[in-house]
């Protein structure tokens, strides 16, 4: 079990916050027992990621009145997300202690009536709120009065936490706003008999002890990460005692440990963990001070190496300084510090990145080897509220990114690089398939992004309803593959009079092959189809979006007062090497 | 040893360590309260590696009660 502070930690904490950071959260948490504290620890692990974090935590055990009601203090709280925590016991009432005391169909029906009072809580509470919702799910008990005839009984007590804890699954797996937390997972990993303290029970009606409020909100925190998309991209590793153990340069090849004995699979148990977040979209890449050779030998021949070449978006093998190189890693894949965790077994080398990049997170691995699975199976850092399609194709396109970067090199100039290419944008409407993706660009595009607005997956779906509203993204592809959805745009139509630019942003995979060019000259296509006079847009600057500054006067919008536009009856000059299609 | 009693209920009071005597109780410190009261159990029972009886949390009135109960574990404070 990784460290955690108690509790009182972080009531005294919480009252040193500052609560000034530019990343806001409203958290509301509801319960059917005690989870005082819960705030407090909020507050210090959003500050921590600062983030000011705003908290509302329900009266004891009044979670069905404050969702029932739509003037509760809950609504008026107005939260960005809301976790409601409930406990098997509350939810059992007296069958926790009796479950036989009635039939099989009696239980099978209690079941039904309870997901259904669920169900309707949930339904109740969309209707009355545009928060995120993270419903908990039941712990299975492992004590029964059956004993060892529990699991043959028909319809038991843990048959019926497992079908209500099945179908509160199956129905919220299309909800886009609404979350299951495993609670039943959590409580399995540290253990039902270390959760529940029967003295704070008795005295407190606490239900999962004080020192794991904690780790509760460790976990909770992941959904807080992934909604304020702050979630991390890439993982810098160093290669010496941190993917392999020993020192290539002392004990050569047959002389590190990796695979065969147990020193050594501790090595390749990490790298298997590596490679599973590289299959999902994290990216990984290497800041090691090494002779290249003999370090990128390893990597080619090693037999037990699990993680190759092409896993890779960056290789830095050299005997720069770690910090140098993890600012070129940033620049060559095209994003900020704050994206990036940096993985190193010595203390040295993560105190000098702390210190220099504190942008950067960096891990205080542990001495043993054996335990950096847990170190990074703990951390809440990767979440996503979706896994698209793109996510888990992003390691291949990084690597193809590489191809790309080594004809950029031997092209002679840009335009004869990107004729070479061969581009092609195709433009998609704002619908189920897109949307996600539309909603994780808007949330974590930082640099070619016009306005910089923030909107969640559900603000955008209300959006492509509105007839008033175009919307729609970009998949780019060139010869050396498919990067996915990595532009998107929302024009708000005013009549035929005005369209404005409301967001406009690329990823920043696709920058610089004037693809922006060309979707706006798409845009202006169907403006012009609606008699459109003009395009206006707001450039909005934020410390990060510098590279899309010059993008309007470089398109011909000319300033009037605070905002930009183009007349429709000027030509548009799209870049004719870009191929454009629309479905 | 009284100083490291004194030490965890100050932290968990949020209260400076003068302000604690043997005559501290939730009627004197005003942060004292139940919520804080589980709190201190919990921290007690970690620092000094022990656990309380029911009984005996019930029976704690005050800063004197929780010494007693240290002494009845073993746990000698030394003054």
């Amino acid at each position: 079990m990784p460290e955690e502070e108690k509790i009182s930690y972080y009531l005294k904490k919480s009252k040193t916050i500052k609560n000034n950071f530019e990343k806001k959260i409203r958290i509301s948490i509801l319960s059917s027992f005690t989870l005082n504290g819960i705030e407090e620890i909020f507050q210090v692990k959003c500050d921590e990621k600062k983030v000011s974090c705003n908290t509302c935590l329900g009266a004891y055990n009044q979670y069905n009145q404050e969702i029932l009601d739509p003037k509760s203090q809950l609504y008026q709280f107005q939260p960005n997300i809301t976790f409601l925590i409930l406990d098997t016991r509350s939810i059992l009432e007296d069958l926790w202690y009796f479950p036989y005391s009635i039939d099989e169909k009696q239980r099978q029906n209690f079941v039904e009536k309870k997901f259904k009072e669920i169900e309707n809580l949930i339904t109740i509470f969309l209707k009355n709120s545009n928060s995120k919702l993270i419903i908990s799910n039941f712990f299975i008990p492992t004590n029964s009065n059956y004993g060892i005839f529990e699991t043959k009984s028909n319809f038991g007590l843990q048959k019926m936490i497992n079908t209500l804890n099945n179908n509160l699954q199956d129905y919220i797996h299309n909800l886009d706003s609404v979350y299951l937390f495993d609670m039943n997972g959590f409580i399995s990993k540290h253990g039902e008999n270390n959760i529940f303290d029967s003295k704070q029970f008795l005295f407190g009606d606490i239900k999962i002890s004080l020192d794991f409020i904690p780790h509760l909100v460790n976990d909770l925190m992941g959904y807080v990460i992934a909604t304020l998309g702050i979630s991390k991209r890439c993982i810098v590793l160093d290669l010496d005692n941190t993917l392999w153990g020993g020192i290539i340069g002392e004990d050569e090849f047959d002389g590190i440990k990796l695979g065969s004995d147990p020193s050594g699979k501790a090595f390749v148990e990490f790298q298997k963990y590596l490679l599973g977040l590289h299959n999902r979209g994290i990216l990984l890449a290497i800041n090691s001070k090494n002779n290249f050779d003999d370090a990128i030998k390893v990597i080619e021949e090693h037999p037990d190496m699990i993680l190759k070449k092409e896993h890779f978006a960056s290789i830095k093998i050299n005997w720069n300084d770690k910090v140098s190189n993890i600012k070129e890693i940033s620049d060559e894949l095209n994003f900020g510090l704050e994206n990036f965790v940096f993985f190193d077994d010595d203390p040295l080398n993560r105190e000098f990145m702390k210190s220099s990049l504190p942008q950067v997170l960096t891990v205080d691995l542990p001495a043993d080897p054996s335990k950096y699975v847990r170190t990074i199976q703990e951390m809440n850092e990767f979440n996503l509220l979706k896994i698209t399609d793109e996510d888990k194709q992003r390691g291949v396109m990084y690597s193809q990114q590489r191809d790309r970067k080594t004809l950029e090199k031997s092209s002679n100039n840009l335009e004869d690089f990107l004729k070479n290419m061969d581009l092609k944008v195709t433009i998609k409407k704002a619908d189920n398939f897109t949307i996600p993706r539309i909603s994780q660009l808007i949330l974590k595009t930082n640099q070619f992004n016009l306005t910089t607005k923030r909107y969640s997956l559900e603000d955008i779906q209300k959006m492509s309803q509105n007839d008033n509203m175009l919307i729609g993204c970009a998949q780019v592809e060139d010869k050396f593959g498919d990067n996915g959805i990595t532009a998107a745009f929302i024009v708000e139509k005013n009549g035929t009079k005005e369209w404005i630019l409301d967001t406009f942003l690329l990823s920043c995979r696709v920058m610089g092959r004037q693809i922006e060019k060309s979707i706006l000259g798409y845009i202006i296509k169907i403006a012009k189809q609606n008699n459109v006079d003009k395009i206006s847009a707001n450039f909005i600057p934020t410390k990060k979006n510098q590279p899309i500054k010059n993008f309007l006067p470089d398109c011909g919008f000319k300033k009037e007062k605070d905002f930009w536009s183009i007349s429709l009856n000027d030509s548009f000059m799209a870049p004719n090497f870009i191929k454009i299609e629309e479905k | 040893m009284s100083e490291k009693l004194y030490g965890i209920i100050a932290k968990v009071m949020d209260i400076s360590i003068d302000e604690i005597n043997d005559n501290s109780s939730p009627e004197t410190i005003p942060s004292w309260d139940s919520f804080n009261s589980y709190i201190l159990l919990d921290e007690l029972e970690s620092e000094f590696k022990t656990e309380f009886t029911i009984d005996e949390v019930t029976e704690t009135k005050n800063v004197s009660d929780i010494k007693k109960h240290l002494k009845a574990h073993g746990i000698d404070l030394n003054d």
